[in-house]
């Protein structure tokens, strides 16, 4: 898409930068800052493209983009800041798009009065399976149960036919009230209620990541024993962080329903949980800007490459083996080496 | 009501012996090497599709199956050598580059063997009466096989050299390195059994249920699940466990409902985590 090359032009002018230049951006911290600005670049480039478009195909793939966004966004949180591998991820959106689904056809809820409820029942949902496996330290257990906590959700999703419909999925005949004058209801709308979401998703991560509990997250993350030895509450900080993940899921999914108008329980299949790992990994782990750009890349590079579903999946698989291996910091840490001063002496 | 619950629980025992099989494969690698194997299921899956092109070409199930142990060590052993090596010690990675494998191997095995499901014929059909219980004999064959590998196993890793050397690398890796233990060497036959045991626990699998190219997640969420109620680590917490979850798994879907069959294990995971923190035998110190 457009971006793309913005993205790689824009990150390779200061690696042949003059060295006053690179003084300059060193005496402003620049490189945070640089690295800041090609995020909001990214963002805005994500926003403002589909807001103007005409054409369908671009609104719809925004929208798309916007709720992948949000997804990455919102996992960030818990396994970019804190350093738990959450891989229920999926499955907390495919709950989202069900309860508020399921709460519309069977108690006359609007679609605004479903999104309370929906909340609610994932951070139940997520303190019940985070408690038990949080208390752990290392963060084995809670890989373990998320995944099968996730790939438990869409067996029950599938094999509950009364509530659910079964394998076959639901086909959704609603679409969000105007709400303040707004029309939410058509194509457009609802792509500025996955975009607001996206941004709403940011601010949250980016008030956590400067507040206390964002600092205490990342010194969790760092090393569990030592955190606990600072009076910081480990189980407790890394259960807040994985509710807020998985509300955050669950609205994107409340979206994808009248997006989609249609949901199944492929929709929670481990895959999907990895994918959107995978996004987080490629694009960077714990920066604000990663779970951009891994999106952008991510959801972007399959749509460029235009092959075969599998055939994409086995591609993406590929680059999360290669970037682990190889650039573990993902593309916000090839960004921030590529642009960072040097320091003398060989690095 | 008697003959009720001792049927349940035979056939319990039964699925419990493959879950201990797939469940032996993770805790191996994990306790051992410290990475947590998701592309463990892959390998089952891969063995099952041994096992059934085995059978397609007129091998038979014995030999399919041999064949398909033989495939799946030496993917194993390829693995260990292309990715998970460069990736010792670090536990975040090898998830993480696992989590990757299960993508490009699972959409590879789609895109080649159709998503179509397949069936194995089982090497014998039918069912024995012993006094008043019927028993499947495929099931009763699957039990004995699983038991035989679990056995095996545990006396290799007790009394053969190479045993000895994987447990003295469990408890302190330097440490056995110091007394001329081959980490490297030990870590790459970890990965090849633990694999050589997933593609076993694929072709039992085969001869039970359909072999699709998603059928992985199933045995790994299983698999999972048992490693972390046995302890993580333990061995015979891993064994015990799986024929734990294949009687629950019996009489919750007898007794309760069929439906949510899958849904049991996972509950005795979060009572077991909440009141066994460190697995069933208290052994299982969780690593970190």
């Amino acid at each position: 898409m457009t971006d793309m090359p913005d993205l790689a032009t824009a990150s390779v002018p200061p690696a042949k930068a003059p060295t006053a230049w690179r003084g300059w951006l060193g005496s402003l911290a620049g490189r945070r800052t640089l690295l800041a600005v090609l995020g909001i670049a990214a963002l805005a480039v994500l926003l403002a493209v589909p807001a103007t478009a005409s054409s369908r195909y671009i609104v719809y793939l925004g929208t798309l983009l916007a709720l992948h966004g949000v997804l990455a966004v919102s996992l960030n949180i818990i396994m970019g800041f804190a350093g738990q591998f959450a891989l229920a991820h999926a499955a907390f959106y495919g709950l989202g798009a069900y309860t508020s689904a399921i709460l519309i056809r069977d108690f006359d809820l609007s679609f605004w009065a479903s999104l309370p409820p929906t909340a609610a029942a994932a951070a139940l949902l997520a303190a019940a399976i985070g408690y038990p496996s949080l208390r752990f330290t290392g963060g084995i257990h809670f890989a373990l149960i998320t995944f099968a906590f996730g790939e438990l959700i869409r067996l029950v999703t599938a094999n509950w036919h009364d509530l659910t419909g079964g394998p076959q999925g639901m086909q959704l005949g609603f679409s969000p009230e105007p709400l303040l004058g707004i029309d939410f209801g058509s194509t457009r709308g609802i792509y500025a209620l996955a975009a607001g979401l996206l941004v709403i998703s940011l601010a949250i991560a980016a008030a956590i990541r400067f507040s206390r509990f964002g600092r205490s997250l990342v010194a969790i993350r760092e090393d569990e024993v030592l955190a606990s030895s600072l009076g910081i509450n480990v189980t407790a900080n890394k259960m807040a962080a994985f509710v807020i993940t998985s509300v955050l899921a669950a609205l994107a999914g409340t979206i994808y329903g009248p997006f989609v108008g249609f949901i199944s329980p492929e929709m929670m299949s481990a895959s999907d949980s990895i994918s959107v790992v995978g996004m987080l990994i490629v694009g960077g782990l714990g920066t604000l800007a990663g779970p951009i750009f891994g999106t952008l890349i991510f959801m972007g590079l399959p749509e460029l490459l235009r092959v075969a579903k599998l055939y994409r999946l086995v591609i993406l698989g590929l680059i999360i083996i290669a970037v682990v291996l190889f650039a573990p910091k993902g593309v916000a840490g090839v960004i921030d080496r590529l642009i960072r001063p040097k320091r003398g002496g060989a690095r | 009501m008697g003959l009720d619950i001792a049927q349940t629980l035979i056939d319990g025992l039964m699925v419990g012996g493959l879950y201990a099989t797939v469940a032996l494969g993770i805790t191996l690698v994990f306790g051992l090497v410290g990475i947590l194997n998701f592309a463990h299921g892959q390998s089952v899956m891969l063995g099952a599709y041994v096992t059934f092109f085995g059978v397609q070409a007129g091998l038979g199930f014995w030999l399919s199956a041999a064949l398909a142990v033989l495939a799946m060590a030496a993917f194993g052993a390829i693995l260990e050598q292309l990715v998970f090596r460069r990736t010792l010690g670090d536990h975040m990675a090898g998830l993480a580059v696992s989590l990757g494998l299960i993508m490009v191997i699972e959409n590879l095995a789609a895109a080649t063997f159709s998503p179509d499901p397949r069936f194995v014929d089982p090497p014998v059909s039918g069912s024995i009466m012993v006094g008043p219980l019927q028993l499947s004999s495929q099931r009763l064959l699957v039990l004995a096989i699983s038991t035989a590998l679990i056995g095996g196993f545990y006396l290799f890793l007790q009394r053969a050299t190479l045993g000895k050397a994987i447990r003295a690398m469990a408890q302190n890796r330097q440490g056995a390195a110091l007394v001329g233990v081959r980490v490297s060497l030990v870590s790459r036959t970890i990965f090849t059994i633990g694999s050589a045991l997933a593609g076993a626990a694929g072709a039992l699998y085969a001869s039970l249920f359909a072999v699709t190219p998603y059928m992985g997640n199933t045995p790994l969420t299983k698999g999972f699940i048992l490693a972390a109620l046995g302890g993580l680590g333990s061995v015979p917490g891993a064994i015990a466990a799986g024929f734990l979850l294949g009687i629950a798994e019996s009489f919750g879907s007898r007794y309760l409902s069929a439906s949510f069959r899958d849904g049991y294990g996972f509950i005795l995971l979060i009572l077991a985590l909440l009141f066994l923190p460190t697995g069933l035998f208290g052994a299982g110190k969780a690593r970190v």
